[in-house]
């Protein structure tokens, strides 16, 4: 445990700068989205071998503190993407090396432009079907019902 | 070849003789998947979160684009590409941090085996999905 704190610790503490950040963002981007995955992939094999489970998983999905998670998740599979393509074209050309910095700068630009827009208009969707479902957005599914 | 640049001490390029073992095909199948997963997985959050809204997601959705072996096909190379991918990334994070080796066997033979068998139980999932049963079976 205390092996996790001094990770933890450290992974701040460390002066790497950009491409440290970079680092840090990777790691824990890649973690959440494998957590994530992990769950989708056994939920959405329900779709064949218990559908009305499956059913009842999706509304769960769609349930406002989880539907909220969507949006991160995409920010975190552009920002995966974006940067996966970054240290792979940099390890090809080390003579880019002298341009790391630049090229953290770049990748985190990339990634505002086209997920800011996309986040807005996924809250945006998100919100409109909680209005449409009225008094019963907050309304979590009960198994039984399904 | 050699660069000189003010901020970086200078690129020597080096013959390398590297050997062909696991971590090796590893490395490279983490390159291979992660092109492959910039088209399958961003298409996917693009087609899915985007394009369609995951708000009107239900079996009915699933039905319609399981009806075809081309989003059949397109939902098993992301399943294997993305969940192999994702696995020995969480493989390699472990290991910075475990140093315990025999720990670290035990720990990636886990690994090696959850995600075979998710990949299977996910991937005959979709192939032997049938929309009309889905459907009838919750009642639509």
């Amino acid at each position: 445990m205390s092996n996790l704190v001094l990770t933890i610790r450290e992974s701040i503490r460390y002066r790497g700068r950009s491409g440290h950040w970079s680092w840090v963002a990777h790691r824990i981007s890649g973690l959440a989205i494998l957590l994530f995955l992990t769950i989708h992939v056994w939920d959405t094999a329900n779709a064949h071998f218990a559908p009305n489970v499956y059913q009842w998983s999706v509304d769960v999905f769609k349930w406002p503190p989880v539907a909220i998670g969507e949006i991160p998740l995409m920010a975190a599979v552009l920002y995966h993407a974006f940067n996966g393509i970054r240290i792979s074209i940099l390890d090809y050309k080390p003579e880019l090396w002298k341009h790391q910095k630049k090229s953290t700068q770049i990748t985190w630009g990339l990634f505002l432009i086209i997920f800011v827009p996309i986040g807005i208009y996924m809250a945006y969707e998100m919100v409109h079907y909680w209005q449409e479902l009225g008094d019963a957005w907050m309304k979590f599914p009960r198994l039984s019902d399904y | 070849m050699t660069t000189t640049s003010p901020d970086i001490t200078g690129i020597t390029r080096r013959k390398v003789q590297v050997q062909n073992n696991f971590e090796r095909r590893a490395f490279l199948f983490m390159r291979v998947s992660g092109i492959a997963l910039l088209f399958l997985a961003v298409g996917h959050m693009m087609i899915q979160h985007v394009l369609n809204s995951s708000t009107n997601l239900s079996i009915i959705f699933v039905a319609e684009q399981w009806n075809s072996w081309g989003w059949k096909v397109y939902d098993m190379l992301l399943l294997g590409f993305a969940y192999l991918h994702g696995m020995n990334g969480f493989r390699n994070v472990l290991e910075d941090y475990i140093h315990n080796r025999s720990a670290i066997k035990i720990i990636n033979i886990f690994l090696a085996v959850f995600a075979v068998i998710t990949i299977i139980w996910a991937g005959y999932a979709i192939a032997a999905f049938n929309p009309e049963a889905a459907i009838q079976a919750v009642g639509g």
